[in-house]
């Protein structure tokens, strides 16, 4: 319960006007700070959800495929330029981006993570490391402004935040790789 | 998961500890460290005088030592010297202590650490000595030291990393060895300053290797000045609070046993260092709130950071008073306040500490005057700051220092705290105490009014406004002459713990759990995930201004000798 009640109020928080101004003038706060923290939101009230309707979640997501699915489906459509741009214009499409983060990205997350094996948390992980990497290469390197409301520089930024995500990313998986938790634990 | 709890190890290792004593090559190690502490204490010390007397209109300061000289060699000896060598020594006697004792190999690199970051400090002497290096140690560009300054720092530097890599083969090797098990208390502080302290420390290696050295030795033209204020205080910012995170793991670990009580929640305490660890490198745009070329909102962002990192130090006053008030009760103090009269002020290992706590309170809220924009248009860089960092470094955290001494140094020494010499530390620390309120009340004063750090005495041709501000600044000089009476108690106090005290066994003082706690989930050991969230956290701090501070570059700057 405590739980829900952080996730609400970070959820309301990230939706009062002034905090949605001023990090969506940021392309790159809009991208990795304002869409994660929605991403966190939905997890942290995701958990009240499960225990209310465990046979739902059991039914659908038995072993966490088709929530991470859904997941992956919702995020990399909200890291394509165009859908940010209308994020912005379109009034209804600002009202899906807080809806689609937080309910059909968080919490599919917080319920199929447990349930992956360690090999499926690692292949999310990858591609997540490369799809960054290639963000990074996009942004960095295209001559084109790609949305109508932030600037080359602004997306030059993103770009270098893609690619130093995506840096640790690769320090993880190669933490992983390397240190047997067997050995410690 | 959660692994019942780890009093069982601490009693064996406690045991082991007891039959075979203080390890001695350990100690040896320990006290090396510790005895360059105090003597960089001393030496800091002294400078601060004279540059206490010289700011009181008291003393003129000759052409060969000159105030920039002095104020350089101040500032470096005592937030870069002597806080990272009080936390380096202190740090590996607690290894050594609670892991059973240091690995051959580990000692190995903490010698070789050791003579590096001699080595590379008389490397930066040299130069100050000769008036070549008087940037103060922010050495911010575009003034320009002699090489050979950047070079030393280039050595303290990787003695540090020497040094964390040792404690992280002794952390890994324990660990190894007591599978499932909660690192002790202790090394688990050692083990977030040391994350710490590499990371600090590899953004000001940027600055140095990559940007100044070209520059000084005039391989490249100019310098970018604002990425390297950006990545200066990345490790200034942390350092600072890394020598602060050494007082408190003392504040939760060391002073509850010395107060004959039990230590604060073992998963809370553990959270918080990960949380210091985790939030705390993105710091350091505080200080530059008024520096030009970042912008509003990101500024905006960064006191959000900022304060932040005050949510683990509140949970850290919280915790403290807890322990003090059960403490105190459990020894038969009554009402609501009976319990504060039994704790055992005459004891300068609680003593000296508990002032240094005490001090934090207007020190935290210093530092929240300062993260404030507005506020901060009034104090920065006027010698406000000065008498804040004063109360943060030259109280928090070297008091809880001096109060470590008066065990640590007998204990390593295989000595004994006399009644005579806990007095004598009463003493010292009472006097410490008053010079420092007075200094840095002063300092904070004259500060308000507008009179600016960093400025050896003039009176501005006698200019009326600035007169008032006089006797602020001879009361700086009072409080400077009472706080090097009270360095020469605490350096005699040391040295004399370290050879002259009667012989005898010193307990190390580590407090154990509450009876009944809930045990700690093993999340917090997974320091592989803490690390990497505190590099996301860092990424996504610096990315946007670096990159802003690197595309919109002005033409830079040619090095300075301003002086
Ligand atoms: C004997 C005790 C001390 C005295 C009398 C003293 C006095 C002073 C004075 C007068 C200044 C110069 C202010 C200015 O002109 O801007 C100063 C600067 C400074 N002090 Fe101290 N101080 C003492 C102890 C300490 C300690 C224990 C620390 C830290 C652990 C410390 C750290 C610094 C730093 C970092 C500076 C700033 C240097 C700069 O602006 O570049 N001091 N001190
Ligand atoms: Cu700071």
């Amino acid at each position: 319960m405590t739980q829900f009640i952080y996730g609400l109020l970070l959820y309301i928080f990230l939706m009062l006007p002034p905090v949605a101004d001023l990090v969506e003038s940021i392309m790159i706060t809009h991208m990795h700070m304002q869409m994660p923290l929605l991403v966190i939101s939905g997890m942290l009230m995701g958990g009240i959800l499960k225990s209310r309707f465990p046979r739902f979640f059991e039914k659908w997501n038995s072993n966490g495929i088709p929530g991470i699915t859904l997941f992956m489906i919702i995020v990399i459509y909200w890291t394509i330029p165009r859908t940010m741009d209308e994020a912005l214009t379109l009034q209804s499409v600002e009202i899906w981006k807080f809806i689609s983060l937080p309910f059909l990205a968080g919490i599919p997350l917080r319920d199929s993570w447990k349930k992956l094996s360690e090999a499926g948390k690692n292949i999310i992980i990858i591609i997540f490391t490369i799809k960054y990497f290639g963000m990074g290469a996009l942004y960095i390197w295209t001559p084109d402004q790609l949305c109508n409301n932030y600037l080359l520089i602004d997306q030059l930024t993103l770009g270098w935040g893609f690619v130093t995500t995506a840096i640790c990313l690769v320090i993880y998986l190669v933490y992983t790789y390397t240190v047997d938790p067997s050995e410690y634990e | 998961m959660a692994i019942p709890y780890n009093r069982k190890t601490s009693a064996i290792n406690e045991k082991t500890n007891k039959v075979l004593g203080v390890n001695l090559d350990d100690a040896r190690i320990s006290k090396s460290y510790l005895s360059v502490a105090f003597i960089a204490l001393l030496l800091g010390g002294l400078l601060g005088l004279l540059q206490g007397l010289n700011r009181a209109g008291v003393l003129e300061l000759p052409v060969w030592l000159n105030y920039y000289q002095v104020l350089t060699a101040h500032g470096l000896l005592l937030v870069v010297v002597m806080s990272a060598f009080l936390t380096i020594g202190y740090f590996y006697a607690g290894l050594s202590h609670t892991l059973g004792g240091l690995l051959p190999k580990v000692r190995k690199i903490a010698w070789t650490g050791f003579w590096m970051k001699i080595f590379g400090f008389v490397l930066v002497v040299i130069p100050i000595l000769m008036n070549e290096a008087s940037v103060m140690y922010t050495f911010y560009p575009p003034m320009a030291a002699h090489p050979l300054f950047y070079f030393g720092l280039v050595f303290i530097v990787l003695g540090v990393w020497a040094l964390s890599i040792g404690a992280f083969i002794n952390v890994a090797h324990w660990r190894k060895n007591h599978k499932g098990q909660h690192l002790p208390i202790l090394a688990f502080f050692a083990t977030g300053v040391f994350v710490l302290l590499v990371g600090a420390t590899a953004f000001v290696a940027v600055e140095v290797l990559f940007m100044i050295i070209p520059w000084t030795l005039g391989w490249v033209d100019t310098i970018n000045v604002m990425v390297a204020r950006t990545l200066f205080w990345a490790f200034g910012h942390t350092a600072v609070n890394i020598w602060y995170l050494t007082a408190v793991s003392a504040w939760y670990v060391i002073i509850p046993k010395v107060i004959g009580g039990f230590r604060w929640n073992d998963y809370l305490t553990r959270v918080v260092v990960i949380a210091l660890v985790i939030m705390n490198i993105t710091g350091g745009f505080h200080h530059q709130i008024i520096d030009p070329g970042i912008s509003l909102p990101i500024k905006f962002m960064h006191v959000f950071m900022s304060l932040a990192i005050g949510f683990p130090s509140l949970m850290t006053a919280y915790a403290m008073f807890r322990v003090f008030e059960r403490t105190g009760r459990r020894k038969g103090g009554k009402g609501a306040l009976g319990w504060f009269k039994k704790l055992p002020w005459g004891d300068v290992r609680f003593l000296a500490p508990f002032i240094a706590m005490a001090a934090f309170i207007p020190a935290g809220a210093g530092g929240i005057v300062q993260s404030t924009n507005q506020l901060d248009q009034v104090v920065h860089n006027t010698m406000w700051v000065v008498g804040h960092f004063h109360l943060t470094l030259g109280m928090t955290v070297v008091m809880t220092f001096f109060g470590i001494s008066y065990w640590l140094v007998p204990h390593l020494s295989q000595r004994v705290l006399t009644p005579a010499m806990n007095k004598l530390g009463v003493v010292q620390t009472v006097i410490w105490t008053i010079g420092m309120i007075i200094m840095s009340f002063s300092m904070h004063t004259a500060g308000l009014f507008g009179s600016p750090r960093r400025t050896s005495f003039t009176t501005y041709g006698d200019f009326s406004a600035t007169l008032g501000w006089d006797p602020y600044m001879a009361a700086v000089g009072i409080g400077a002459t009472l706080l090097l009476i009270a360095v020469i108690l605490q350096v005699y106090a040391v040295f004399n713990m370290m050879f002259f005290a009667p012989k005898g066994e010193t307990e190390f003082p580590i407090a154990e759990v509450e009876p009944g706690e809930t045990p700690t989930p093993y999340m917090t050991e997974r320091w592989g995930v803490w690390v990497v969230v505190m590099l996301v956290v860092i990424a996504m701090a610096y990315v946007l201004p670096l990159t802003d501070m690197i595309v919109n570059a002005p033409p830079g700057s040619p090095p300075f000798k301003t002086w």
